[in-house]
């Protein structure tokens, strides 16, 4: 399934002038018709979403809460941590900076709407860390950062925590920084996993 | 807003031209973010030069059979540190790779460091044994994180390549594939410059 989405890196993108811009070919590497690919894994059955055409890609992993209490209790964590991840609605994500030029990202930027339209804030990993810290365990890993600035060939990959129960959905805003741009996307109808892989 | 169906474009008023605009010059082969964009897949192969090179945290770290390794006795060599862990997907996929480029230029003053994250030497040792190339370079364990937390490292893998008077020249976040041609370039010019 695949779902685009054409915008531009400013704010007034479409604008004649600007337009006339980006014939010329100055701005085409702020402008893209980006798509958004959601497949199904056909081993698991759990979906993931893909953008594409974006100086960043993003890509959704279901994380089934299972796999999140073996990804935790692996590292030997207290049982309160591992709950309260596994407790969420997780997805593995991962970044990439698809272009010659640096961008940034700041995960307190983002922001997922529920189905009333309420816009919340994502629970961030020193939002965690700092929680695990209280509780005197210095792991610090295995969550997407709060904020990266990624150079050409950059690239990440954590958990990111969305305050959510299994099957719910929600639109995902995401943005990032490049140059004295802002982008922001919108990845509709994202869904958490459910309680356990549906193929498994 | 447009949605994009293989050979049709169906976009808002607002849009309409802009996309008419990148698809033309997408088929005209003009490069775009999307056709610039690599294989997800694919591990990377660039290395960030810093603008103001600055003295690598030292440190001192035990590795697998616990003998302290002081990143200060390194001086003279160019160093790759490698922060990683075994749980790390990217980072077990660099391993093979990290291995070959440190056969190829150990013996010209690379120095390879892999800085494990967060885990013990029986579970590390455990999983070099499952690896088809074992690594012949030094494994370091750093338990608390606190060596990669001066580096400034937020997520794993973050790599450093340091040059001989061990302050920090080029940075990579993300998996690489070092042993591509072009990790050997910028290592061996670190390497010349001596």
């Amino acid at each position: 399934m695949t779902n685009n989405h054409c915008y531009m890196g400013l704010g007034e993108a479409g604008h004649p002038r600007l337009l006339l811009l980006l014939f010329a070919g100055l701005l085409l590497p702020l402008c893209a018709c980006s798509s958004v690919q959601q497949q199904v894994n056909p081993e698991s059955g759990l979906s993931s979403w893909k953008t594409a055409g974006d100086s960043l890609s993003l890509e959704l992993l279901q994380v089934v809460p299972d796999y999140v209490r073996a990804v935790y209790s692996a590292r030997g964590l207290p049982q309160e941590i591992v709950d309260a991840v596994s407790s969420y609605c997780v997805f593995g994500t991962i970044l990439h900076n698809t272009t010659q030029q640096p961008l940034a990202y700041r995960v307190a930027d983002w922001r997922y709407i529920t189905p009333d339209g309420v816009r919340h804030r994502i629970k961030t990993k020193s939002q965690w860390v700092s929680e695990w810290r209280e509780m005197g365990v210095a792991f610090r890993w295995s969550l997407l950062p709060d904020d990266q600035t990624y150079n050409v060939g950059d690239w990440g990959q954590g958990f990111t925590t969305i305050g959510l129960q299994p099957g719910d959905r929600f639109d995902l805003e995401y943005s990032w920084h490049q140059g004295d741009a802002t982008f922001t996307r919108t990845i509709r109808d994202v869904r958490c996993a459910p309680v356990q892989a549906p193929l498994q | 807003m447009c949605a994009v169906h293989p050979f049709r474009h169906h976009c808002n008023n607002h849009y309409r031209l802009t996309c008419l605009l990148a698809g033309l010059l997408a088929l005209a082969g003009v490069a775009t973010p999307a056709a610039q964009a690599q294989d997800d897949q694919a591990l990377s192969y660039q290395f960030t030069p810093l603008e103001a090179p600055q003295a690598a945290p030292d440190f001192v770290l035990p590795d697998m059979d616990g003998e302290p390794h002081a990143l200060q006795d390194y001086r003279g060599k160019v160093v790759l540190v490698n922060f990683w862990a075994t749980w790390c997907p990217p980072c077990r996929r660099e391993m093979p790779a990290l291995e070959r480029l440190y056969q190829q230029l150990g013996g010209q003053g690379l120095v390879v460091l892999a800085v494990n994250q967060w885990e013990d030497p029986d579970h590390v040792f455990a999983y070099t044994g499952e690896l088809n190339v074992f690594p012949t370079f030094p494994i370091l364990f750093d338990p608390d994180s606190s060596v990669s937390a001066d580096f400034g490292v937020k997520g794993l893998p973050t790599s450093f390549l340091l040059d001989q008077d061990g302050r920090v020249r080029y940075r990579a976040i993300g998996g690489r594939a070092f042993d591509h041609p072009e990790v050997e370039r910028t290592i061996r010019a670190l390497l010349e410059r001596r």
